[in-house]
């Protein structure tokens, strides 16, 4: 579905290599899961295989398709939501998805059964015919997926598609990737969640630096998903036994502050007793 | 907690507004810092050209008319009338418009400081500005007349006093023009017709004003500086109010004012300006805060419109988006589309103007040339427009990245929608300069064939200009956009394609007046002789410019694009 091979990315006037030497190669079917510090590379990775930014070396191909020989073949296979999610905020939600359909050559009745199913799904039907620059942070998160779904792309690429979202949207987002890759379609996004991506993904790559240091399997391996925040603290260089132990016993405890305590130490006596 | 004023925050507040207009200490890089050099070495060139003009000005209003204080009168109303019109452009912009006032009210400071902190600055911009405009005027004078050291005192005072009125009417009009501008927030189509009507009315104003005086000169065959024009100067001038007050302070002693008249002249001024500045205060006091929480509540207020869900060809598509981001943007809106249809309206009456005064001093046979000129300098104006083309798309410019249309489709698109703009007002033009210049009682100043000359020459140009420009935004493009994605100030290449335009224009029109009843023989064998073959000429150079610029456009257009990154 995707196969990256040995890519290359150098940003023009800057000596640090972006992206070095990475080659993955995704299944039909899978959730994949691309996790790095900040800065490593996912970002620049995830450009130059949807075609935004140009790469020095390595080929991208998607559904057989060369991105560089026959982009728009691949392009017409791939659904991508970006990070920021920019959009064309003169235009109305629906403005924007038609907008979209039409460059993918979806037909009027896809479009509009596709397009009433995930306004329901994402609970944005109550928008859709306003102009985007109105929506919210996460409302802008939504239509740009519903915009990347509306030609049903047998690659979904999704950049930390999570960020900003409400519990409920989350929720969707997760089952429709389930949904979606049960038909036969892949998924690629990047994310902080180790958590998520834990319960989430078929397989998951590591990158650091510009490297792809580590990808493995999560589904069926137990081992792995247990020891993906240790294998990712290792891996990013940021594994310290003391603060690895911090990480993992922060996820189980609670760390509410005990009202109790508060009480007794008031502000107001503190002020009291200084004036006193 | 103490709520009152903190200068402390007021001053805190003001350094932070003059380092995010003129750029913080950080170094910049040798090219930036050239950048910077040429552009104010070129501000100081026309700055300087202009101060020149100024001086020829004063010469002959001063020595050869004999019109010291006229002079003064007229200066102050020019001065005072811009000074006016930039103090509300920037009382608005700063005070109400500014996208930081959101990020203000978070810090700990209250509305009454951040007020006066953006009072201050704007004080302090019309203070340069009247400076850079009255100074000319009132040191040539000094110079001219031969004043004393008094003089430049006093001019200095008068300055500063006058910036105090058009500061106080700014402040005084910037809440009826903020709360107009709410009004008709996104009524995209009311806006652009309104646009176009006021852009046609105050240009067709400016136009019948000008020939009416330039007809009334010839007619009476009198000389801007004939006697009876200076006694009817005099006469106007007497009666300026209250911009004669402002030159009596100057030159009241000389023109035969006593120091009684002069004493009053300065009472009107301080009591007029006392009363604006005092309702200024209570406006700007009582609807600032409101206005400007007003502005950020109702900011992504935006329109609900229901459209069905219809399906366009990809070209449709593209062409649609283009469109509607254009209509749908104020700025953009007034900048390009109300241009190409108030154009026709302008090259009528420029051209009628140039071709009534051309026409009595040089002969008919300078119309067709005028007309070239004045049609492609206005297209000129609407298709610099498309040198933004790229830049326009601003942090959506990915997306042109990921959709399955070829590079070259998606340029097209661009192409095809400002040219079919351009060609429209070209068209446009060509008819309603045919219909009034072409007829027998116009005196057949243009013949059929000379109106599809100047189309067939001004469309090629129009096409060459557009894709040159697209091909200068393709080069370079600069995705610096503010809030739903607007430019936040032109790029250069709005300038470059603008002044390439203009130069076009001016040659070809040149061209044309000149070598229409001047042939040209080169060893007894004539190369030019008469309109037919400049036309012929013209249009073979408009041809091959036309080709390198779509050359220039689309070879290697996929590998150039695919090389530009946001």
């Amino acid at each position: 579905m995707l196969k990256i091979e040995h890519l290359k990315k150098v940003y023009p006037k800057s000596d640090r290599v972006a992206v070095d030497d990475i080659s993955i190669e995704l299944r039909p079917g899978e959730i994949f899961g691309f996790l790095g510090q900040n800065g490593a590379g996912k970002s620049t990775t995830i450009k130059c295989l949807t075609g935004i930014l140009p790469y020095d070396e390595g080929t991208i191909e998607v559904c057989g398709y060369d991105l560089a020989k026959e982009p728009i073949k691949a392009k017409m296979n791939m659904g991508y939501v970006p990070d920021n999610h920019s959009v064309y905020e003169k235009l109305t939600g629906r403005e924007y998805v038609n907008y979209v359909a039409d460059l993918y050559r979806v037909s009027k009745k896809d479009r509009t059964e596709r397009l009433e199913r995930f306004l329901d799904l994402f609970k944005l039907r109550f928008a859709v015919d306003r102009q985007i620059k109105s929506y919210s942070h996460g409302m802008k998160q939504k239509i740009c997926i519903i915009a990347a779904l509306i030609h049903e792309p047998k690659l979904w690429v999704l950049d930390e598609p999570m960020m900003g979202l409400d519990p409920q949207s989350t929720a969707e987002i997760i089952a429709y990737m389930r949904e979606h890759c049960a038909k036969g379609n892949t998924v690629f996004f990047s994310s902080h969640n180790l958590d998520l991506v834990k319960r989430l993904c078929h397989r998951v790559a590591i990158i650091n630096e510009g490297h792809l240091i580590d990808c493995f399997d999560l589904a069926g391996h137990e081992e792995n998903k247990a020891s993906l925040e240790e294998r990712f603290f290792k891996i990013t260089g940021t594994y310290e036994r003391r603060l690895f132990e911090d990480y993992v016993a922060q996820e189980k405890e609670e760390f509410r502050p005990d009202l109790d305590k508060q009480e007794d130490s008031d502000p107001g006596d503190a002020e009291q007793i200084s004036e006193e | 907690m103490n709520y009152g004023i903190s200068w402390t925050s007021i001053k805190t507040l003001l350094r932070l507004e003059l380092r995010s207009r003129f750029g913080s200490r950080v170094e910049t890089p040798v090219k930036t810092q050239i950048g910077r050099a040429l552009n104010i070495l070129f501000t100081l060139i026309v700055y300087a050209i202009l101060v020149t003009g100024i001086y020829y000005l004063a010469e002959m209003f001063i020595v050869r008319s004999e019109l010291r204080f006229e002079f003064l009168v007229f200066a102050t109303i020019f001065t005072m009338g811009v000074a006016t019109i930039v103090a509300i452009g920037n009382v608005v912009k700063n005070l109400y418009m500014s996208g930081d006032n959101e990020l203000l009210l978070r810090f700990p400071v209250s509305g009454a400081e951040i007020l006066i902190a953006k009072s201050i600055y704007c004080f302090l911009h019309n203070l340069v500005i009247n400076a850079m405009l009255t100074l000319p005027f009132y040191i040539i004078f000094g110079v001219v007349t031969k004043a004393g050291a008094g003089y430049y005192f006093a001019s200095i005072g008068v300055m500063l006093l006058s910036v105090l009125l058009p500061y106080f009417l700014a402040n005084l009009v910037a809440i009826p023009v903020m709360m107009a501008t709410n009004f008709v927030k996104n009524q995209f189509l009311l806006v652009l017709i309104i646009l176009i009507g006021v852009l046609c009315a105050g240009f067709i104003l400016y136009m019948t004003a000008l020939k009416s005086i330039l007809t009334y000169l010839s007619e009476e065959q009198l000389g801007l500086f004939s006697g009876e024009m200076i006694a009817r100067y005099g006469e106007i001038a007497s009666k300026c109010y209250p911009f004669k007050w402002y030159a009596m302070l100057l030159a009241g002693g000389s023109a035969g004012y006593a120091g009684k008249d002069i004493g009053l002249a300065f009472l009107y001024i301080f009591l007029m300006t006392a009363a604006v500045g005092v309702g200024a205060y209570l406006v700007t006091v009582k609807f600032y805060y409101k206005t400007i929480l007003h502005g950020i509540e109702t900011e992504k207020v935006s329109f609900h419109r229901k459209t069905p869900n219809m399906r366009r060809s990809v070209f449709g598509t593209l062409l649609h988006r283009e469109f509607y981001l254009i209509l749908r943007s104020f700025n953009y809106s007034f900048q390009y589309l109300a241009m190409a249809v108030a154009a026709p309206v302008m090259v009528y009456y420029c051209n009628d103007l140039a071709s009534t005064m051309g026409k009595d001093t040089v002969g008919a046979a300078i119309v067709p040339g005028l007309t070239l000129m004045v049609i492609i300098i206005f297209v000129a104006i609407i298709v610099s427009f498309a040198s933004t083309s790229v830049s326009r798309e601003g942090s959506a410019f990915y997306h042109t990245k990921i959709i399955p249309v070829s590079y070259t489709a998606q340029v097209s698109v661009k192409l095809f929608l400002y040219a079919l703009v351009g060609t429209a007002s070209v068209v446009l033009s060509c008819i309603v300069v045919g219909a009034a210049f072409g007829t027998e009682k116009a005196g057949n100043l243009l013949t059929p064939l000379d109106v599809g000359c100047i189309f067939a020459i001004s469309e090629m140009t129009v096409l060459s200009l557009t894709c040159l420009a697209i091909w200068a935004d393709v080069r370079s493009p600069i995705f610096n956009v503010v809030g739903d994605g607007e430019l936040v100030s032109a790029n250069k290449n709005i300038a470059v394609s603008l002044l390439v335009g203009i130069l076009v224009a001016v040659i070809y029109g040149a061209a044309t007046m000149l070598l229409g009843f001047l042939p040209i023989e080169i060893g007894g064998f004539s190369v030019v002789d008469g309109l037919g073959d400049v036309y012929l000429i013209l249009s073979v150079i408009s041809l091959v410019i036309l080709g390198a610029s779509l050359a220039m456009l689309y070879v290697n257009l996929e590998k150039r694009y695919g090389k530009i990154a946001p």
